[in-house]
């Protein structure tokens, strides 16, 4: 074959030509254009935080694309091409350097976004993603707009769920430590409120607590459980300060599920996909016994002892 | 040294030494943003509150200045020299290639003003607003004109193939540029929806298939078997590994989309014809490897054809992996976390990084009429970037496979950030090493073509 200036100009021009017919053109006129069942229009001011997010290059931590594969933040519901046929540009991100934000909205109340877009650290201490406080308060609000909509009716739906709890963690606490507790005790399911941790307190125990209890909790409960850590500024109701709850009948059951479940509508995260059991279980004690001065691990009722247990072996006593 | 008396037209070689000190000069200030942006990844707080260095801000900057400032004009600049000598004539006009320079560099320095400010329209590798695409496209057309004027006024009758993937390169690259940029909408730069993302990753993955790759085979071509004074292997080769790269390399941007709800029959051929393209790898490093066996000597003699040989090699690691990483049982494991981005540093930094510094050193001699002001210099950044481009794929697939596994089992992004940490760190400072030897070639570079030679050892 004679290589010519024509027939490597012209040639390579006809194959790209060819190839964008195939695979960009055919897929663009045959495109699905029906929005997906949560689909809606952004508003204007989402559509203003976006903005801001793209001008930031969120994108280059931030997918927006759920897997079938995927476990995280977002996972109850695949992406699907219906739900991104308004975005101009289309944000699928490349990289999971921080977690998906397909189905971000309503993970968490507006002050909790706040707080961590002030700085990231404040509420995850072990967070990379930067501090976006230059950003000024007003743009952050629309930002968090902007991702308080993510996931569109979904995230509206999660959204209308914040607002309702909202309202009424910002009651209780309003109305004083006393009532608080009490609220905050009355919507622990009472199974839950029944049970004493079931597990002993040891050293190793409490040393797994603390270091849980740093990785995620003291930006917010601070490190000596009174609630002032360097998020609390942002949050309101405030993050609980742990120091009243000495004789108030606070079971190993009742911080075992706050702290597995969260408490919607207040800044407090659920942790289910974060710890598993056993670390619930000590940082629940470590809490106990550190800031509340009160444990009621492996007090009775009590079922069969887990096998690595340590103390020694005691049958129950007969009924 | 032989080219101690080479002929140097009246031209001078302007255009080539300009892109030759464009290369070097954004080499440092691109790989300065890549060491900036994984120092943030371990210090996140080290740049806090100055917004125009946030991480969202500085890797676009690095992405946009290893593409536009450092590997395509030192690709560049190997290909403006090598035209006009194998077609026997002189440039068409050095007056428009340094007018080219000119404006290349006019719109790199817009590039990093208008990210920093976070002017951007959000598409990886398609960042640029407006007014820069159309500087770009006009850089890349002026390049095309005066390589096309060239041929035209050639003395030699056959095209060399160095010739046809520099021209193809040009030619193609203004075009998907173009269709990628989605030019004709100036204020977004985008289409909407999932076709936005079929067009965004057919044009993302021809940056390399269609400019970084044909450049730097051009300069392989080219550096090759001058360096080892041997003909090129086979003729029936280097034809069908040009025809086979433009016809496969461009239509497989779509495994860059396999984990998203995009037409099956799309994927169906990404997948399928990204394990084909061991045909145009394979033709093209058949062709060059067998032109230099036997002479392996030879190429080490030359600090410049030693960097291209590496680079060889880099793009059969890189495309064998390309072609693993595009099979969805793979991609299970390799997407969203730094497996991809250990592959992306062994294909530009490895394979076509190495090539335009290979090409920048070979050419060097010849356009100052006098050698290296030190080999031993432009050796140790050999070594530097050696060293940092295996390390970079050795810690970024570790670390890559940590998170893909851990992801598939059920672990949080966030619980992963502890023990990720640490090779964050070992890649910054394989970042400080390649910065370093940017630092040095851009010394050595600039030594030999203002000085004197010194005592070159
Ligand atoms: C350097 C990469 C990086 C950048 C840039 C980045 N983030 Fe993050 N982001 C992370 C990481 C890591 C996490 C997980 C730890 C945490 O929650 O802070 C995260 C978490 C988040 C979360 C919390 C998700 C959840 O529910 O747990 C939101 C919301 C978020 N980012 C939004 C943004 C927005 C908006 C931007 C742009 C203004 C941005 N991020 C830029 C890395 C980044
Ligand atoms: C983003 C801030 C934040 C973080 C992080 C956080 N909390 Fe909370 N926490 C709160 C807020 C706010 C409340 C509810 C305050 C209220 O309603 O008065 C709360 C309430 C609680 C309660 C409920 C107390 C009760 O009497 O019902 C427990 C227990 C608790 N947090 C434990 C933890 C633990 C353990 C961690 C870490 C694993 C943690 N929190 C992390 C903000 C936070
Ligand atoms: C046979 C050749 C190749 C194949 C089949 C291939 C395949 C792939 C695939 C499948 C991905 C997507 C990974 C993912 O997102 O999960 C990818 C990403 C990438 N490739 Fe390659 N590759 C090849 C060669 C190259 C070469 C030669 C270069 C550089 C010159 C290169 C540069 C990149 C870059 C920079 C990315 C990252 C894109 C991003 O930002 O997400 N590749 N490649």
């Amino acid at each position: 074959m004679k290589m010519t200036p024509k027939s490597v100009i012209v040639g390579s021009v006809l194959i790209l030509a060819a190839v964008v017919f195939v695979a960009v053109w055919l897929p663009y006129v045959t495109r699905h254009e029906k929005p997906s069942e949560i689909f809606r229009t952004r508003t204007p001011v989402e559509e203003e935080g976006r903005l801001i997010y793209i001008a930031n290059g969120c994108v280059y931590c931030h997918s927006q694309s759920i897997r079938t594969i995927d476990w995280g933040v977002g996972a109850e519901r695949i992406a699907q091409a219906g739900d991104y046929i308004a975005d101009r540009p289309i944000l699928l991100g490349s990289e999971r350097t921080g977690v998906d934000l397909s189905q971000e909205g309503g993970e968490h109340p507006d002050d909790w976004h706040i707080a961590h877009f002030t700085n990231p650290r404040y509420v995850r201490p072990n967070s990379i993603m930067p501090a976006f406080a230059f950003l000024g308060m007003d743009q952050l609000k629309i930002l968090t707009a902007y991702v308080q909509g993510l996931g569109m009716k979904d995230a509206d739906a999660r959204m209308e769920r914040q607002r309702y709890w909202k309202k009424k963690v910002t009651e209780a606490y309003e109305a004083g430590p006393e009532e608080n507790v009490h609220w905050l005790n009355e919507h622990v399911p009472q199974g839950w409120r029944d049970v004493p941790n079931p597990y002993p307190t040891t050293e190793a125990g409490l040393a797994r607590g603390e270091k849980i209890y740093q990785d995620n909790c003291f930006g917010c409960h601070s490190p000596i459980g009174d609630g002032m850590g360097p998020a609390q500024p942002w949050i309101y109701p405030p993050p609980f300060n742990f120091t009243i709850l000495k004789g108030r009948e606070i079971s190993g059951g009742i911080l075992y599920y706050q702290i597995m479940n969260g408490i919607t509508g207040s800044a407090m995260p659920y942790f289910k996909k974060e710890l598993e059991s056993e670390k619930i279980w000590d940082v629940g004690n470590f809490v106990a016994v550190y800031f509340i001065n009160q444990s009621d691990a492996n007090t009775e009722p009590r079922g069969i002892d887990a096998s690595y247990e340590p103390g020694g072996f005691k049958p129950p006593q007969q009924p | 040294m032989e080219n101690q008396n080479v002929h140097i037209p009246a031209s001078g070689y302007r255009t080539a030494k300009g892109f030759c000190l464009t290369s070097a000069f954004w080499m440092m200030v691109a790989t300065f943003m890549g060491l900036l942006g994984a120092t943030e990844l371990i210090a996140p707080d080290i740049t806090e509150n100055i917004g125009w260095l946030v991480f969202g801000r500085v890797r676009p900057i690095h992405i946009n200045l290893v593409l536009f400032g450092f590997v395509t004009p030192g690709l560049m600049a190997a290909a403006f020299y090598y035209i006009p000598r194998l077609l026997r004539t002189e440039l068409y006009s050095e007056t428009l290639g340094v007018g080219t320079v000119v404006l290349w560099n006019a719109a790199l320095v817009g590039v990093v003003v208008s990210l920093a400010a976070g002017h951007t329209q959000g598409r990886e590798y398609a960042e640029l607003i407006w007014p820069l695409d159309v500087g770009v496209v006009v850089v890349f057309a002026m390049v095309f004109v005066n390589f096309v004027m060239t041929v035209a006024t050639r003395k030699e009758p056959v095209l060399y193939v160095s010739v046809w993937y520099a021209l193809a390169g040009v030619v193609l690259t203004t075009l998907t540029y173009c269709l990628g940029n989605i030019i004709w909408r100036p204020d977004t730069g985008a289409l909407a929806g999932i076709p936005d993302a079929i067009i965004l990753w057919f044009y993302g993955h021809n940056i390399f298939g269609l400019l970084l790759t044909p450049l730097s085979a051009g300069v392989a071509y080219y550096v090759i078997p001058r360096a080892v004074k041997a003909p090129l292997y086979s003729h029936t080769l280097s034809l069908v590994g040009f025809w086979a790269l433009l016809v496969v390399y461009t239509h497989i941007g779509t495994h860059h989309l396999l984990q998203v709800p995009v037409p099956t029959w799309l994927k169906v051929i990404s997948i399928v014809d990204s394990v084909a393209m061991v045909i145009p790898v394979m033709a093209f490093l058949i062709n060059i490897w067998y032109t230099a066996k036997g002479r392996l000597g030879e190429i080490h003699a030359d600090i410049g054809a030693k960097f291209v040989f590496t680079g060889t090699i880099m793009y059969f690691f890189v495309s064998i992996q390309g072609s693993m990483m595009a099979l969805p049982q793979v991609q299970r494991v390799t997407h969203f976390n730094n497996w991809v981005v250990g592959h992306a540093h062994i294909g530009v930094l490895g394979f076509a990084g190495m090539i335009a510094l290979g090409g920048l050193y070979y050419i060097l001699p010849y356009l100052t009429g006098r050698p290296l002001y030190s080999r031993f210099l432009a050796d140790f950044q050999y070594w530097m970037v050696l060293i940092g481009v295996s390390g970079f794929t050795v810690v970024l697939t570790i670390v890559g496979l940590i998170q893909g596994n851990a992801w598939l089992n059920g672990e949080t992004v966030y619980r992963l950030l502890p023990p990720v940490h640490i090779y964050y760190v070992l890649r910054a400072a394989l970042g400080l090493m390649i910065f370093s030897s940017a630092l040095l070639g851009f010394y050595n570079i600039t030594r030999s073509m203002f000085f004197e030679p010194g005592e070159s050892s």
